[in-house]
């Protein structure tokens, strides 16, 4: 990415040498991004990030098919807020939203989805691959599948899902995928988004042809180029990765359950993705704990976070089934490429402390 | 000045104060976002205390009112910034549930019974020297800093040593067991020494104005409040009588929940001398005015009481009487006192004793010997109830 930011700095847009240098490192960035997918360049689109890509899907692909005279967006109850909110937004359009039944296991109730995603009337289908807060891999083949049967569009947010599960655009009929850089190492403010060839789409910006005119303004080449890599690097490592992550969320979840057998790991029935473990004690309080973690060093966290920084109730959880006084004790222990044996072993010993600690302060035995 | 520019001020005039050693144990700071609770924990930091900075949410439309003095997106941010210069951690705290439960439900109550609550009194007594307490527990913090004006020896509450800023008046309700876990950095200073320690250190806080507002309610205007946590037709909202001392009706009010003792506004005009409300009497509604004498009170009887001394004080017992916020104590005698009640008369009258507001009992060594809730004004003049 260096040389982006010094020697190499033209503008993609640009006709002269450093101009098409840019562009030259842009276009290979574009194909590197589309071979992740198995897909075209041209199906390839580069945003800011997962809540960018979300957005463009459910809003643009919306704001088509509306004037067609479709009606409906389908959705699960446990999409991240840059869903359900451009969900809102589609609702304030016309839209009749329609969400998804969960199971307590955290899956979508495909049996519901059936006859939510309705024939005929469906503009767009939007439901994650991988949930963030608990980890559970959704049915992404069959809900695409009956998303397509229906006539209707389907997005998929796979921000959680890229480098852990296989998200290949001939395997599966998505005509819009959400990827977010920072969940693969590469910078914070870049993300890729892809479009089947094809798909109605009305984009969110307007102003220049960058991106086919479907994400006007001027491209951030550098971290493009960052994006490619880590992409690649996170198909390369893919199945190392998964096993690894997952060794040690085992092991994490194991030994946790031994010394707090009253412990509940959500969506432990479900397929799950190796690198979450969202865990809740009855009897404590996930905002607590959350301090006193990072107190010790141990970065964890609970639900999501509110703009000012307070610990909210999971809506995930709540989607779930999962009772308040254990939602409100959630912690999200995320495993990464960064961490070793010996960190799990230290939360291992750790984690049941300070829970020892909370309920001997709630009076709880 | 830019906010950019003030932060890199910040962090260079607190190097020293960073760098200074973690050697005390750790205290809990609660951080408004305001320049008393910054002064707090930087003087804490200063000393080598190892702070850990919280803001308390409270309550769930902060971030619609953007200038209260606490809670808004703005004071959470302004809370954070200090303690980045500080170089300590801070976390948000969300204790919405327990506030709207302990404090504003409480408050809502007892404007419905026709009372004049005091908000802050609770918040300290439940949620900040209680809830948040259980919340330093967690993290092995021994000690809770606030920014209030007031002081803590040898196991007692005493005045803030600058009178027009002592808030030992919101501070009675507390558990006297706690003092011992209270650190109050700034009840030893005066105000304009507060500022003037916060602009030597850089805060970004320094010259956030004055609150004196209630921090949930919009405006300063409590009835709206009211008006969306009561039902519509609750009989504190809905319209009643206004009378004269004689029983005379000269008016209507649109609930007597709008009207405080001692007010003056929005009552009929007509009568030869100025009228105010001199009692609500939700039995019927009544708004009851009268001229100013009739406000005059000789004592009191409170109740929900709370000692921060061993045990209630003694009849006969002489003690300072302070009935409002910065109000000069009065001289008076302990009637009666007991675990959940007392009774003082006051050596001289004094203007509108309002039931729901606190009473708080000073010692002549400023120390505060305890406090409770107006149950009862003994007036001068008689009112009919």
């Amino acid at each position: 990415m260096a040389p982006f930011y010094g020697p190499r700095f033209g503008n993609p847009s640009s006709t002269h040498r450093w101009g098409r240098e840019a562009r030259a490192a842009l276009d290979e960035a574009r194909e590197r991004v589309a071979r992740c997918f198995n897909a075209a360049p041209d199906e390839i689109c580069f945003t800011s990030g997962g809540t960018e890509g979300d957005n463009l899907a459910i809003l643009g692909g919306w704001r088509v098919l509306k004037e067609q005279g479709k009606k409906a967006v389908v959705t699960s109850p446990v999409e991240h807020k840059a869903v359900l909110q451009a969900v809102h937004q589609t609702a304030k359009e016309g839209a009749e939203e329609r969400t998804i039944d969960m199971k307590p296991d955290g899956q979508v109730d495909l049996v519901d989805a059936r006859l939510k995603i309705t024939a005929g009337d469906t503009a767009i289908v939007t439901t994650m691959w991988i949930n963030n807060e608990t980890g559970v891999i959704q049915p992404i083949a069959e809900l695409a599948a009956l998303a397509k049967a229906a006539g209707a569009l389907f997005h998929t947010d796979a921000v959680q899902a890229f480098g852990k599960v296989v998200v290949d655009a001939k395997q599966i009929p998505f005509d819009f995928a959400a990827v977010s850089g920072h969940k693969l190492g590469a910078p914070k403010g870049i993300g890729a988004f892809y479009i089947r060839r094809g798909t109605p789409l009305e984009p969110l910006f307007f102003g220049g042809t960058q991106d086919r005119g479907r994400r006007p303004g001027t491209e951030n080449v550098a971290a493009a180029v960052g994006l490619a890599r880590a992409m690649e690097l996170a198909l390369d490592e893919r199945e190392a990765h998964w096993t690894q992550l997952a060794a040690m969320r085992d092991r994490l979840e194991a030994r946790l359950m031994e010394r707090i057998p009253d412990a509940v790991v959500h969506g432990r029935g479900a397929p799950r993705g190796p690198h979450i473990l969202s865990i809740s004690v009855p009897g404590t309080d996930s905002e607590s704990l959350l301090m006193a973690l990072d107190l010790k060093g141990v970065a964890a966290s609970s639900g999501s976070a509110c703009q000012s920084g307070s610990v909210l109730p999971s809506h995930v959880l709540a989607a779930m089934g999962v009772r308040d006084e254990l939602a409100s004790a959630a912690i999200r222990m995320s495993f990464g490429s960064l961490s070793t044996e010996a960190d799990v072993d230290r939360v291992a010993e750790l984690f049941p402390a300070l829970i020892a600690k909370a309920r001997g302060l709630a009076g709880v035995v | 000045m830019e906010v950019a520019e003030l932060g890199a001020e910040v962090a260079v005039a607190m190097v020293a104060a960073v760098a200074a050693p973690r050697s005390k144990p750790r205290v809990l700071a609660a951080m408004s976002g305001g320049v008393d609770s910054s002064v707090a924990a930087a003087l804490l930091v200063r000393e080598g205390y190892d702070v850990v900075g919280v803001t308390m949410k409270l309550f769930k439309d902060g971030g619609d009112l953007p200038d209260r003095p606490c809670c808004s997106l703005d004071s959470v941010n302004d809370a954070r910034r200090v303690c980045e210069a500080l170089g300590i951690p801070h976390y948000v705290l969300n204790l919405q549930d327990a506030f709207g439960r302990d404090v504003i439900a409480d408050f809502v109550a007892e404007y419905a019974a026709g009372r004049t609550p005091i908000p802050c009194v609770r918040c300290n007594t439940f949620t900040k020297f209680r809830d948040l307490l259980e919340k330093a527990d967690q993290i092995d913090a021994p000690f809770i800093a606030t920014g209030h004006y007031a002081r803590v020896a040898d196991g007692r509450l005493l005045r803030g040593v600058d009178d027009n800023k002592d808030q030992t008046y919101f501070l009675w309700g507390i558990e006297r067991a706690i003092l011992s876990r209270m650190i109050l950095p700034v009840g030893a200073m005066s105000k304009p020494e507060t500022r003037a320690i916060a602009r030597e250190l850089g805060l970004l806080t320094a010259e956030k104005p004055e609150s004196h507002e209630i921090c949930f309610v919009p405006d300063g205007d409590y009835v709206k409040v009211l008006e969306r946590e009561l039902p519509a037709d609750a009989p504190s909202l809905t319209p009643g009588p206004i009378l004269t001392l004689d029983g005379t009706v000269v008016g209507t009010h649109d609930g007597f929940a709008r009207y405080t003792v001692g007010q003056r506004r929005r009552l009929p005009g007509g009568a030869s001398e100025p009228m105010f409300v001199v009692a609500l009497r939700p039995a019927d509604r009544a708004v009851i005015i009268g001229p100013r004498e009739h406000l005059l009170g000789r004592g009191l009887i409170a109740d929900s009481v709370n000692w921060l001394q061993d045990g209630p004080p003694a009849a006969g017992e002489q003690v300072l009487v302070r009935i409002r916020h910065r109000a000069t104590p009065v001289a008076g005698t302990v009637l009666r006192a007991d675990a959940t009640q007392f009774e003082v008369a006051l050596d001289e009258a004094v203007y509108a004793i309002t039931p729901g507001q606190s009473v708080v009992l000073y010692d002549a060594e400023q120390r505060v010997i305890g406090g409770g809730v107006i149950a009862t004004s003994k007036r001068v003049l008689p009112v009919a109830m």
